[in-house]
This record gives structure tokens, C-alpha cells and sequence, in this order.
């Protein structure tokens, strides 16, 4: 999984509203070699976050990157260069994504992040919304 | 649901019926207590912990028929996706046929990419530089041929979700081996009725052919609906059973009774028709809300498909496999009785999330 990957997913347990973005827990990652485009880069970096890059890259040992960027220094090759790094040649193996809210832990195996839920974070019991309902208004 | 959808029967609904807040209040009333408080109090608190204790035992089993069921479709895919792509490609989609041709085999793949075009024609992706997708998700990806397609025809991001292990593994080695996987295409293990994407993600939002698959239809149209931004473009292909006539309450016994057949092969809840989905998007205030009928371009399909499974290497390669992907192969026959019969439709449902 490349830090592009993880700039896009977020935790989806119900109730959340903190779920973006997710710590990582580095067990193996690698650094693998990709073909560098400022067109890319600079199309990308709108749809960015840039602090949730930072903070992910900073977590696979690479600290190079600026804490804040704006749209003026893609003009900069430097910092292009850092940006494709951090962006899209750090891969996250095996490891853990963590939610910032629930510190629920999403396992990455083989590059691969499994986001699925367990029963009971999808479904929240009616029984719940029934007796808060009943206290709020009086009312089944 | 069942107030909304003329469902089906399937092997799973006992497990997956969603009654709407008024059925639920009714089946609460007549379900069994079976909680420690002693029947003699009927204060505030007994009654409020028996619907409490009630309700969440219907919740609970419907729970556990989803879990069942997304185990389910995993196990099916884990087994069967090689076999599939061995002997058809990394496409696991119909193919799109002119009418009453008799295809040959090597007309198959231009024909699945045909689909492809012809779903995105038919949705008016807009194919000019500026206004073309350019971060796509592929929801029930498989092994991520369409997602593949697409990145490379827009040049966009593609981000697939599988509930399929062994597909996710399958597709991110075929996007690297294709030269993909570095910038353009991504996968994870996900389930479409929980997206992990923030809001508003995705200028198209894609789903061929998972939607039979989705045992909450309302909750799955909601998340392509979510994960959709302003303006983006959301295309659904998928298997529905005819729409029912104003008289109708429910489709025929027999009808029920030969799609409960494929559900138990092919792993999916209860069926819904192509109007059903329509009205959902138009709850949804979704726009330009377009559907289509493309049976009749898919006829050669499944015929072809048991032709394949009937070679050598196909009927070799189904004894290896496992169980699971036997019974599906077994089941194809019933396909093709529910498309000749009218009861089976291909759907193609698109709109346009309101900027």
C-alpha cells in the first residue's frame, strides 16, 4: 500500500466521525522505484491531504517532507522529488492502520489493507435507539 | 425493504429480511421473551429491557445472515477467480453481443471491453480532458479488470474493493505486472456497504456486475451515492429479476423458486428489479437518472460459458477447483432458463450525483 493509497481511505465504522486519517503501524515496508511525472504530481496534489502524508511518511522513517505546502512549490524540483518519494515509492508491506478515533486496527498483508468490519461495528443495536428514543420523547 | 422491494425468497433471507421501523415494532410484539426479568413486572424498565432484549435478537440474527453471506461470497470468489481466469481473462463480466450472433470464443474478451464502452457511453462519461474522471472507484472489482481499463483509458486513479482476498492479491499483481500498480490502481478488501472512503471521493463511481451480490440494496446505492462527488457519474450493471406489472405484489412461486436456485450457487440475498434501484436513486435525489434492458445483448453469454466448462481443460480444471465453484458451474443451465423466461434481466442503471 503507497501513502496515495492511504491519503483516500478512511475508517467506515458506524458512528465515526474522526476516521481520517489512519495511523499506520510499520511491521515491513519497502521503497520501491517509480517512474517520476511532475504532470502527475501536479495534478494530484489538489486532491491531497497534505498533513496526513507528512505525518504517514514521517511513520515509514522518511522526514523530508515540508509540515505545510502550498501550489507554489510544485514549480520546485526538490520538492517535487520529495513529494513523488513520500507519495507513491514508500510501500507499506505488512502492517496496521489504526483509526484516530476508535483505535480500531486494520490489518495490511502483502500490500494488500483489509477495511472489512466486524458484525458489531456495522449494526448498531436497535434496543439502543428504541430506549434513547422512548426517553427523549416519550414514545416507542 | 419489504415494504419498498417485491423481494424474493432467497436461502439467506430468513437471516437478511430488514423490516422498516413500523414491521420491526410488530415482530417485536410477537416475539418470545426470553430474558432473566421475571414476566411478573410490567413496569417501565421490564418493558423496556423485553424490546430491548427482542429487538436485538432479530438484529443479531440478521447480523450473523450478513457475515454468513460476505464469508460466503469471499470463499466463492477465493476458489473460483483462477479457474475464471484462466480459461476467460481477468474480465468476469458479460459480454455486450450484437443480437442473434453466435459468438466464437475469441470474440468474447472485445466483447467484454465492448461492455465497458458501451456502460460508459450509455452513462455519457465525458471523455475530454478536462471534464473526464479523474479518480474512479470499482466497487466489486474481482480481479480488477475494469478497474485496469479504466485507469488507462482516462489516465486516472482507480481504487478497487474486493471482500476477496485471493482477487485483491490477483489484481494488484496484475496492475504491477501491466506497469499500473505504481501510480494508477490500488486494492483493498472491503465491503461495498462500507466503503472506506471519505465523502465524495470519486468522479465515477463503477459497479459491474456486484450488485446482485449486495444483501442491503438501499444501503448500497447510499454509499455510491456517498462516496460520489458533485457531478460525478454512477453506473450500476447488474442482474435483476423483471420488473413487476402494477398488479403484482411478488414474482411468481416458480419464478422465486428457480432464482432461490441460483442465489443458494452464486451467493446472493434476495433479488430486486431495475425499477426497484431506480426509485432508489430517485430517493436518493440523484440525477439524469437513466436504465436499459440489455438482455437481449447478453444472450450468447452464458451459452459460451458452459461450452468453456465443457472442453477439457475447462471440466479439468472445475475438478480441481472445489466444491463451490462446481455448484456454480452446475447452476449456469438455470441462467439461461431465467434470461428465456423473462424473469432474468441484465440492467444497466446510471445517474448523476447534483453538483
Amino acid at each position: 500500500m503507497r501513502l496515495l493509497t492511504h491519503n483516500m481511505l478512511s475508517c467506515n465504522i458506524k458512528g465515526v466521525t474522526n476516521g481520517f486519517p489512519l495511523r499506520l503501524e510499520v511491521e515491513k515496508f519497502v521503497e520501491k522505484e517509480v517512474d517520476f511525472s511532475a504532470e502527475f504530481l501536479r495534478n494530484i496534489f489538489p486532491k491531497i491531504e497534505w498533513k496526513a502524508l507528512v505525518d504517514a511518511s514521517r511513520s515509514m522513517g522518511y522526514s523530508q517532507l515540508p509540515d505545510e505546502a502550498d501550489s507554489s512549490m510544485l514549480d520546485s524540483d526538490d520538492f517535487l522529488k520529495k513529494f513523488h518519494h513520500a507519495l507513491l515509492e514508500l510501500h507499506l508491506e505488512e502492517g496496521v492502520l489504526i483509526c484516530p478515533e476508535t483505535g480500531r486496527r486494520f490489518p495490511v498483508n502483502k500490500g494488500i489493507p483489509n477495511m472489512l468490519l466486524h458484525e458489531d461495528e456495522v449494526f448498531v443495536f436497535d434496543g439502543v435507539n428504541l430506549v434513547l428514543n422512548y426517553h427523549l420523547n416519550s414514545t416507542w | 425493504m419489504n415494504t419498498l422491494f417485491r423481494t424474493t425468497e432467497s436461502p439467506f433471507l430468513q437471516y437478511l429480511n430488514q423490516p422498516s421501523t413500523s414491521d420491526r415494532r410488530r415482530r417485536i410484539s410477537s416475539l418470545p421473551v426470553r430474558i432473566g426479568l421475571g414476566r411478573s413486572t410490567r413496569t417501565g424498565l421490564a418493558k423496556t429491557t423485553t424490546r430491548m432484549m427482542a429487538s436485538s435478537s432479530s438484529a443479531a440474527t440478521e447480523t450473523v445472515g450478513r457475515e454468513v453471506l460476505k464469508k460466503g461470497i469471499a470463499d466463492f470468489y477465493d476458489e473460483s477467480s483462477g479457474i475464471w481466469e484462466d480459461i476467460w481473462g481477468d474480465h468476469m463480466h458479460h459480454g455486450f453481443y450484437n443480437p442473434d450472433v453466435q459468438a466464437s470464443i475469441s470474440d468474447h474478451r472485445s466483447a467484454q471491453i465492448r461492455m465497458i464502452e458501451e456502460s460508459l457511453s450509455f452513462a455519457g462519461v465525458p471523455e475530454d480532458s478536462l471534464k473526464k474522471p479523474k479518480s474512479i472507484v470499482d466497487v466489486g472489482c474481482g480481479i480488477g479488470g475494469s478497474s485496469r481499463y479504466l485507469a488507462r483509458k482516462y489516465g486516472a486513479q482507480c481504487q478497487g474493493i474486493t471482500l476477496s482476498p485471493v482477487q485483491a492479491q490477483r489484481a494488484q499483481a496484475l496492475a504491477a505486472a501491466q506497469g499500473l500498480a505504481d501510480k494508477q490502481v490500488s486494492f483493498q478488501v472491503a465491503d461495498a456497504l462500507q466503503q472506506p472512503f471519505p465523502d465524495g471521493q470519486f468522479d465515477l463511481v463503477w459497479s459491474m456486475e456486484s450488485g446482485e451480490h449486495m444483501p442491503d440494496k438501499k444501503k448500497f446505492v447510499s454509499e455510491l451515492a456517498r462516496v460520489a462527488a458533485p457531478g460525478a457519474t454512477i453506473i450500476m450493471v447488474t442482474w435483476c429479476h423483471r420488473d413487476l406489472s402494477p398488479s403484482e405484489d411478488s414474482l411468481k412461486p416458480e419464478e422465486e423458486k428457480l432464482l432461490n436456485k441460483i442465489c443458494d450457487a452464486y451467493y446472493l440475498p434476495a433479488w430486486c428489479s431495475a425499477a426497484d434501484y431506480v426509485k432508489l436513486l430517485q430517493s436518493l435525489s440523484l440525477q439524469d437518472i437513466k436504465a436499459a434492458d440489455w438482455s437481449q445483448y447478453v444472450a450468447p453469454f452464458w451459452p459460451a460459458v458452459i461450452r468453456s466448462a465443457l472442453t477439457w481443460k475447462g471440466l479439468t480444471s472445475l475438478l480441481r477447483s472445489g466444491w463451490k465453484t462446481m455448484k456454480g458451474a452446475l447452476a449456469m443451465p438455470l441462467m439461461i432458463e431465467g434470461y428465456q423466461k423473462d424473469l432474468i434481466k441484465f440492467a444497466i442503471i446510471t445517474c448523476r450525483k447534483p453538483k
